[in-house]
């Protein structure tokens, strides 16, 4: 009886299990060929939006609300604390193709510069509208950090950065 | 929906205690410190998103939910690091710095970290 359990219970891990690889190897090359026909398009959408975006908030401040410059350089200040933002942006699977056979030749890898620099500047943006929802006059001090998402010794895993920036926000009285 | 929950988390610090990330706060006086704070969280989405986003990272572009994970991981990070702040009886934490360490796939670990102090 508990053999037959044991047999039956094997038997649909493994059925359930080729399902699942098969699934996928249909799967994967249609995902690739989308990313070959749409992931740079996106990619320049993204940008485009972002520039967009940034143009309105300066247009509506008349300045960068943004500077890193540190330290109390105005006085008269009646409110400080920290404001953050962050997105997480991963090259599509073309793209690290791209990236791939242009490591192999070496110089300049020009499609992972694209993805990081649109991240950043989605970042950012994003400090700029959290600063602006918050109440925030000006953001100083701001930093920008980069992380990977999975450690480098996995070879497997999504292959993304975020791209993190924070500064502190302050009021004006 | 996840955003909505690290909105409130940095309500809760602001009313709390002032955390700033430059050394002084402009148009205070640092009286008194009390030594560095820390704050860190493992944060990580259950597998079915690890399953969508992975799928979502073939196409490329902006992985949303780790977005948020991470963002929500900050805001947890710091509202330890403001507790630990508020426990030493300070009523700002200066000079604050982040660190990210990725542990597996998918899982990352926040620190937040900087210095109590009193001002006036």
């Amino acid at each position: 009886m508990l053999e037959n359990i044991l047999l039956f219970g094997l038997l649909g891990l493994s059925i359930l299990l080729a399902a699942f690889g098969i699934l996928w190897a249909i799967l994967y090359p249609i995902l690739v060929l989308w990313a070959f026909f749409f992931s740079g398009k996106k990619l320049d959408a993204m940008i485009i939006d972002t520039a967009e975006r940034e143009a309105q908030t300066f247009a509506q401040l008349g300045k960068d609300p943004l500077s890193t410059v540190d330290g109390s350089y105005r006085k008269e200040v009646s409110a400080a604390g920290v404001v953050f933002a962050g997105a997480v942006y991963g090259p599509s699977h073309w793209h690290q193709l791209i990236g791939f056979i242009n490591n192999i030749f070496g110089g300049s890898v020009d499609i992972y510069q694209k993805v990081i620099s649109a991240g950043r500047a989605e970042s950012m943006q994003r400090l700029r509208e959290q600063a602006i929802k918050e109440g925030w006059d000006e953001v100083i001090n701001v930093r920008i950090d980069t992380a990977v998402m999975s450690p480098a010794t996995v070879k497997k895993g999504i292959k993304a950065v975020e791209v993190f920036a924070y500064g502190t926000g302050i009021k004006y009285s | 929906m996840c955003m909505n929950s690290s909105d409130t988390i940095m309500v809760d610090i602001v009313q709390g205690i002032m955390v700033v990330n430059t050394e002084t706060i402009p148009g205070k006086v640092i009286t008194e410190t009390y030594g560095v704070v820390s704050g860190s969280t493992v944060r990580a989405k259950n597998i079915g998103r690890d399953i969508t986003q992975s799928f979502k990272n073939i196409m490329g572009g902006e992985l949303h939910k780790y977005t948020e994970l991470l963002q929500e991981s900050r805001a947890e990070a710091m509202s330890r690091l403001v507790s630990d702040a508020m426990a030493r009886g300070a009523n700002a934490v200066v000079n604050l710095r982040f660190a990210t360490s990725a542990i597996t796939p998918g899982a990352a670990e926040l620190f937040a970290y900087g210095t109590a102090v009193k001002i006036e």
